[in-house]
């Protein structure tokens, strides 16, 4: 259920200088040579139904599950085709109904780098990019994933690799899409047994299974204005789905799809300054919650 | 070229920084070594019994010779499967050789967390009722909470335990040797001692077992059936038992089992859910009493969990000594004292430790999961392992044990809707809790009360390690209050309540002959 905490670093940004895209993990851009990006980012998410399993429901004891977070973002261009990234989300979750207690804390430190491996003009409408990204997550707190949904994250140490593939047209328009694999190392609970996917397991161990994930992104820009919309996919491969009347589990096959708009906009002065809003929404899941999404944020460009 | 270098250098650090030292593979179960009993226990034939009048209320009828052409018949059976064992039959062999007890013991576990889940509500609020009569329906019968699962673990155990009696009395009176001593074309692929095989004490652990478990677990009855036939293939393949001495362990098994049934089904279980007027009695009574009654925190409100279970027949404790047993009254729900417990409950949740929320994590042992009686099975599992326990004399421990707790479960639900005593979260809603809220009244504490008679017990049976049990035992009690579910009363007053039940099931122990 807490599908957004753990992936959610992967949507955000640091604007880049001189252009208004946005460069996120997924995109096709990078940051210029020596432009550092850095900000915060707001979101709060919520929903008040789940998939328990491919069951949809509500839950009278959670009623509205809120997750929101700020979240620090760094962005550096090392040359103009290889850029590196950092996030670092502040995260804490509540339910509007029942005995359960909230939680918050440091979620998880993510690190990325990317590079462009091609960028080649394709006749005279525009330029097609491939770009490679690794990127890593490291819990930064010793929180608990064990207490779904109300857990800020999953705690699960994480390495992606992907792939983009990036035609800028020169009227404005662009699509993008690009893919990922993550593989994700196992999670230790504070208690010695767990039952899951259908198997009682003696150890406070749990494998954890890899995830791919895939995004198709159109979006025009013009002036100061970019809008992209995204719709994103993401599977996880392995997992047992959550039980009738269950908690969720830190293993869940969790899946979903989701629409995604955002809007980003440089001001005119300090233009330097950029500003964020989106919104997203899942439209189909599984052993996640029904999700909306509002984020917000800004971000400053420095030229070093 | 430069950057690309840079860029792939950087990779491999990222990698090595999310996932060194850390990688993907778990090992799912608790390693059990091949079982070679410390002692055979030859005179376990003669130990008390619990149910069974005695080893001869069930006869086993003696066996052909070991000279006859039947049994050479069988011996040679044997080999021909040795001759062609599969993967799989020897990873079978490799499973059973730990010890069928501490085997169905995990199985027991696993089948309690599969089954502990509470019915989801209907449309209009109301809760459907899981039906012994239809298990496959949903909700799924039986909804395995704490009192049930400590009811089950304890006919499975003692259902064992008098037939591995039994067992070793009748192997007594016909010692016939197992088949790896007799031929030497047959080998021991489990360990195989002096113990008679005739009949065989696999064979009677998968026939009891069954008949209990059909019961207690009637819609995992497919996959149980399965087990069993694999044990006692196991043993056959094996060496340690032939056809003959497989069919008289079965036999056996089984007629013991229909003892255990003839029990279960007049125990009380069948009513411990009650009807709504009782649940509306409780409440009334505690009113009566100047007290505020316990309030459902669900939405939509839960009846409570099985209010008639402190009725249910206990193993070692009359229905005089379950009353005569029982703590005192709780603070009144209007004294001081209560408000300082409310206030120390709030207190505690709110500046919890990641310590303290790791130890209420610990001991939770909630819905889904084995439950707080299977937790004491899991801890209890590892010492009787170590001990290197015969067969008989593993289910001897985990009968005393489950017993002790099948009795604090009804000790302590007894006192529960006694007092009908609401939780923290009713009388301050500023709380909030870090592990799920129990759907039944507050005092005294289950976990502290099934805590204290699983240490009693567990601390007769391995006095070195009594101070190891003692501090579980604190750990799993205050884990309550940490979870911000319960009142350093309940804690403490189930602590004593729970060390009083344990000393019975020690007394019978300090005197049924298995010294």
């Amino acid at each position: 259920m807490q599908s957004l905490a753990s992936f959610r670093s992967f949507l955000l940004l640091a604007l880049s200088a001189g252009s208004l895209r946005a460069q996120t993990i997924e995109d096709g851009s990078l940051m210029p040579r020596r432009a550092l990006g850095t900000g915060f980012m707001y979101a709060h998410e919520s929903w008040s139904q789940y998939w328990e399993g491919s069951l949809k429901r509500d839950n009278g004891n959670i009623g509205t599950l809120t997750t929101q977070s700020v979240t620090w973002v760094v962005g550096y261009g090392v040359t103009d085709r290889f850029s590196v990234m950092a996030m670092l989300p502040y995260v804490w979750t509540n339910a509007s109904e029942g005995p359960l207690h909230g939680m918050r804390g440091l979620q998880d430190l993510t690190l990325a780098a990317k590079y462009q491996l091609l960028a080649t003009p394709l006749t005279d409408r525009g330029t097609l990019r491939a770009l490679v990204v690794a990127a890593a997550g490291i819990p930064a707190s010793n929180y608990t994933p064990d207490f779904l949904p109300l857990s800020i994250g999953l705690a699960s140490r994480r390495f992606s690799g992907r792939f983009t593939l990036n035609f800028q047209a020169r009227q404005g328009w662009f699509l993008n899409s690009s893919a990922a694999y993550t593989w994700r190392a196992k999670v230790t609970l504070d208690r010695p047994a767990y039952f899951t996917n259908g198997q009682l397991y003696l150890t406070n161990e749990v494998a954890m299974p890899d995830v791919v994930d895939y995004t198709v992104t159109a979006g025009y820009q013009h002036g100061r204005l970019c809008i992209p919309i995204s719709l994103s996919q993401q599977r996880t491969l392995g997992g047992g789905d959550i039980r009738r009347q269950d908690m969720p589990f830190v293993s869940n096959r969790m899946d979903w799809a989701k629409l995604d708009g955002l809007m980003m906009y440089t001001l005119p002065a300090p233009r330097e300054l950029g500003i964020r809003l989106g919104t997203s929404r899942i439209v189909s899941g599984r052993n996640v919650g029904q999700a909306t999404t509002l984020t917000g944020g800004l971000l400053y460009t420095f030229h070093l | 070229m430069r950057s690309s270098l840079r860029a792939s250098v950087l990779a491999v650090a990222l990698a090595c920084a999310a996932l060194s030292g850390c990688d993907s593979t778990i090992t799912s179960s608790e390693a059990l070594p091949p079982l070679e009993a410390a002692s055979i226990d030859a005179d376990a034939g003669s130990w008390r019994m619990i149910l069974l009048s005695g080893p001869t209320q069930f006869t086993v009828a003696a066996p052909a010779a070991e000279t006859s052409a039947a049994y050479a018949a069988e011996l040679a059976a044997i080999k021909t499967a040795q001759s062609n064992l599969t993967a799989a039959q020897r990873g079978s062999i490799d499973y059973w050789a730990g010890g069928g007890v501490l085997r169905w013991n995990q199985i027991v576990r696993e089948l309690v967390a599969r089954f502990n889940l509470p019915p989801a509500p209907r449309p209009d609020g109301t809760y459907p009722v899981p039906d012994p009569e239809n298990p496959f329906a949903d909700p799924r019968f039986p909804f395995a909470n704490p009192p049930y699962a400590a009811r089950a673990y304890s006919y499975v155990a003692v259902a064992q335990y008098e037939a591995l009696k039994t067992a070793w009395y009748w192997k007594y009176q016909y010692n016939r040797r197992s088949p790896a001593r007799i031929d030497n074309g047959i080998t021991a692929l489990m360990p195989v001692s002096d113990l008679p095989a005739y009949p065989s004490e696999d064979a009677v652990l998968s026939g009891v077992t069954v008949e209990m478990l059909k019961v207690l677990f009637p819609a995992a009855v497919a996959e149980i059936t399965q087990r069993a036939a694999e044990q006692r293939s196991a043993a056959l393949w094996s060496g340690k038992a032939t056809a003959s001495d497989i069919a008289a362990g079965l036999a056996l098994g089984k007629a013991v089992g229909t003892a255990l049934i003839a029990r279960a089904g007049a125990d009380g279980m069948k009513n411990a859910v009650g009807i709504p007027a009782q649940w509306q009695a409780l409440a009334d009574s505690a009113v009566a009493h100047g007290e505020i009654p316990w309030i459902s925190q669900e939405s939509p409100p839960r009846p409570p969990m099985l209010p008639n279970f402190g009725q249910l027949q206990a193993w070692l404790m009359t229905p005089a000594d379950v009353v005569t047993e029982r703590p005192p009254a709780p603070p009144s729900t209007s004294s001081d004292q209560m408000k300082v417990e409310v206030a120390e409950v709030r207190l505690t949740v709110e500046h919890l430790t990641r310590e303290q929320l790791a130890i209420a994590f610990k001991w939770n042992d909630g819905a889904g999961t084995y439950t707080p009686p299977g937790h004491w099975n899991d801890i209890a599992g590892a010492y009787i392992r170590d001990a290197r326990m015969s067969e008989v004399r593993a289910a001897r421990a985990f009968a005393l044990l489950n017993m002790a707790m099948h009795d604090a479960a009804v000790g302590c639900w007894g006192v529960k809707f006694l007092y009908f005593n609401p939780r923290p979260v009713q009388l301050d809603p500023a709380i909030k809790t870090v592990i799920g809220l129990p759907n039944f009244p507050a005092y005294p504490s289950g976990h502290s009360t099934f805590s204290a008679a699983a240490a009693t017990v567990l601390s007769y049976l391995f006095p070195q390690a009594a101070a190891d049990f003692a501090a579980m035992k604190e750990e799993a009690s205050i884990s309550r209050l940490y979870g911000g579910i319960h009142y350093k009363s309940d804690i403490e007053r189930g602590k004593q309540h729970g060390a009083r039940i344990g000393g019975y099931a020690v007394r019978f122990a300090q005197q049924d002959g298995a010294h």
